[in-house]
């Protein structure tokens, strides 16, 4: 058996100060101390903070990522292994978690860096992280970094890029770590606890019961477009096996940011919405037995391999269902299908929960590949769908590159400060775990 | 696995186009796949998904797709998917990017250039190791 406790602290505001601390539900948060610790990678030359709360008249872009501070105070290992914590397994012991807030990090990647954070006003509706209480995290980067030609519009030299990306990736991670240290010899106001039979076990507690995994794919398919777990690039990797708890330890970060609707942050892969509601069934009308993790490469005989693997370990668990969940658009569309129908011919029920570009009207085909097999599927709503957003009062980040931002259009940006787009650039509008608030049922 | 890259990218025909087999073509992002259709209705099979990325068709205007070097009976695994990719691209919900296009800067194209490197760089990895 596998148990996690997790301990919840509900964070009601955040004040940036002098020092850190957690008291009385506020977070305190030494802004020199942070800001060192970001300025350790090189190639960050500045970061500054700002804390943005639901219901004001902020907006957050572009963003990169969106993390929940954690601490790992028993058991093995540490939070996000292989990123800060080392390698070693997570998912037993006792985790706490700061509820209600997050960190976003902000700040130019690339010229059509996606993702928009709006605090109120209809935006907020769609996105989840209008409702934490953020504290943003906006880099800049070293002069080193930055492109030699004086004529050019961006900051960074191309060839660069990567690195920086990481250097945010990682101040991201390391801010939400040193936050959620905090919290260590704290007491939770409440705790949640998360126990995972092994497969014998499981078939000897619930003979009776269904027996479902879940399939978690990843966003794998190069810059911006990467996942890690335990620190490997997902993209190397073969479909394999997790506790569904040592998800909640961090185990698998988010290094994509591109497609802001149907990015999965580091935040929503903590909190992952399908493990959660798969462990409120588990014992009563089902035994989940695990997750398995697979990838969304480019190249096709990578799609063979990592979809044949996928299916085969249904196969061998002997499973009766599996819930597939993917992240992104196009290509994983392939992936997902082919996942889907492979597992379906093993004999295992398939639900798929994606998101969907059916065009503005609502009429184009969802994906980009589909099989009468698929015959299950839980929609994260038409990324498609128009907006106007109102003008916002602050604004965290740089509005630059809102015209070019994927949903907006020449023009997105009008003069009074309003944003016409489609929601596809509200970060996790459509997140293809079902990580929201809007339901339609 | 020998492999031909089809890329109207400029990026990946200077850096590969000393060290592996391109195709560079200067044309757009849907005709770029009508020309890899036209390959694949001779012969060559798809290595790599036409919409890779999840940077919206056209929102690039960039694409590059690995196919086969050699030449075989028709591949109806990659009639298919050339074939929804072109489904895709050339569907009304993005044609606002075709016309977004028009106000892309230098640097900006420089940044599609460089997402669509990494993704044929990953797949370049995978081909080389012989996988097939």
């Amino acid at each position: 058996m596998k148990t996690l406790e997790l301990g919840y602290f509900h964070i009601k505001d955040i004040v940036i100060g002098s020092e850190s601390k957690i008291e009385n539900g506020v977070l305190y948060v030494d802004e020199a101390a942070v800001k060192a610790l970001v300025l350790e990678d090189e190639n960050i030359k500045d970061v500054h903070f700002d804390v943005a709360r639901p219901g004001e008249s902020v907006r957050i872009t572009p963003v990169k990522d969106v993390i929940e501070p954690r601490v790992k105070v028993e058991g093995p290992g540490g939070i996000f292994p292989g990123m800060i914590s080392k390698v070693e397994a997570v998912g037993s012991g006792k985790t706490y978690c700061l509820k209600d807030m997050a960190v976003v990090t902000a700040g130019k990647i690339v010229g059509f860096q996606e993702g928009l954070i709006d605090m109120s006003g209809p935006g907020a509706d769609y996105t989840p992280f209008s409702k934490t209480i953020n504290f943003c995290v906006v880099c800049e980067p070293a002069d080193f970094l930055l492109a030699t030609d004086p004529t050019a519009t961006l900051p960074i030299e191309n060839a660069k890029k990567p690195e920086y990306e990481k250097a945010v990736r990682m101040a991201g991670l390391k801010v939400a770590a040193y936050l959620g240290e905090l919290a260590r010899n704290l007491t939770p106001d409440e705790t949640e606890t998360f126990s995972t039979p092994n497969l014998k076990e499981g078939m000897e507690m619930f003979p009776d019961l269904p027996r479902v995994v879940y399939v978690a794919m990843l966003q794998t398919q190069g810059l911006l477009h990467d996942t890690y777990v335990y620190g490997v690039d997902a993209k190397r990797t073969l479909s394999t096996m997790l506790w569904p708890t040592e998800i909640m330890d961090g185990c698998i970060v988010s290094g994509n940011c591109v497609s802001a609707c149907d990015k999965n942050p580091t935040y929503i892969h903590e909190n992952n919405p399908v493990v959660h509601e798969l462990f409120k069934q588990h014992g009563k009308t089902l035994n989940f037995v695990g997750v398995i993790i697979t990838n969304e490469n480019v190249y096709l005989a990578d799609k063979q391999r990592s979809s044949d693997w996928a299916a085969k370990l249904c196969e061998l668990l002997g499973v009766d269902g599996a819930i597939v969940t993917q992240e992104g658009f196009g290509n994983p569309d392939t992936d997902l299908i082919m996942n889907t129908v492979k597992i379906e011919k093993k004999g295992v029920k398939t639900t798929i929960v994606t998101d969907e570009y059916a065009g503005q009207d609502g009429k184009s085909q969802s994906l980009a590949d589909a099989d009468q097999l698929a015959d299950a599927v839980v929609t994260g709503g038409n990324a498609n769908q128009v907006i106007v957003l109102p003008k916002m009062d602050k604004l965290i980040g740089m509005l630059d590159y809102v015209d070019v931002i994927a949903g907006s259009h020449a023009g997105s940006l009008r003069e009074d400060g309003s944003i016409e787009a489609e929601i596809q650039i509200l970060t996790s509008c459509n997140n293809e775990m079902g990580f929201g608030k809007l339901s339609a049922r | 696995m020998d492999f031909i890259i089809v890329t109207n990218n400029p990026r990946v025909r200077d850096e590969y186009g000393m060290k592996y087999c391109v195709f560079y073509r200067e044309c757009s992002f849907d005709d770029l796949l009508y020309f890899v259709r036209d390959k694949i209705h001779k012969g060559h099979r798809l290595l790599t998904h036409p919409l890779s990325g999840s940077v919206k068709p056209n929102e690039t205007p960039y694409k590059s797709i690995m196919i086969s070097a050699d030449i075989g009976r028709l591949d109806d695994d990659s009639v298919a998917l050339i074939e929804n990719a072109i489904t895709v691209a050339t569907s009304g919900k993005f044609e606002r990017y075709r016309q977004r296009q028009k106000i892309l800067t230098e640097e900006i194209l420089a940044d599609f250039q460089m997402i669509d490197y990494f993704l044929i760089t990953g797949a370049i990895e995978s081909a080389m190791t012989g996988l097939r």
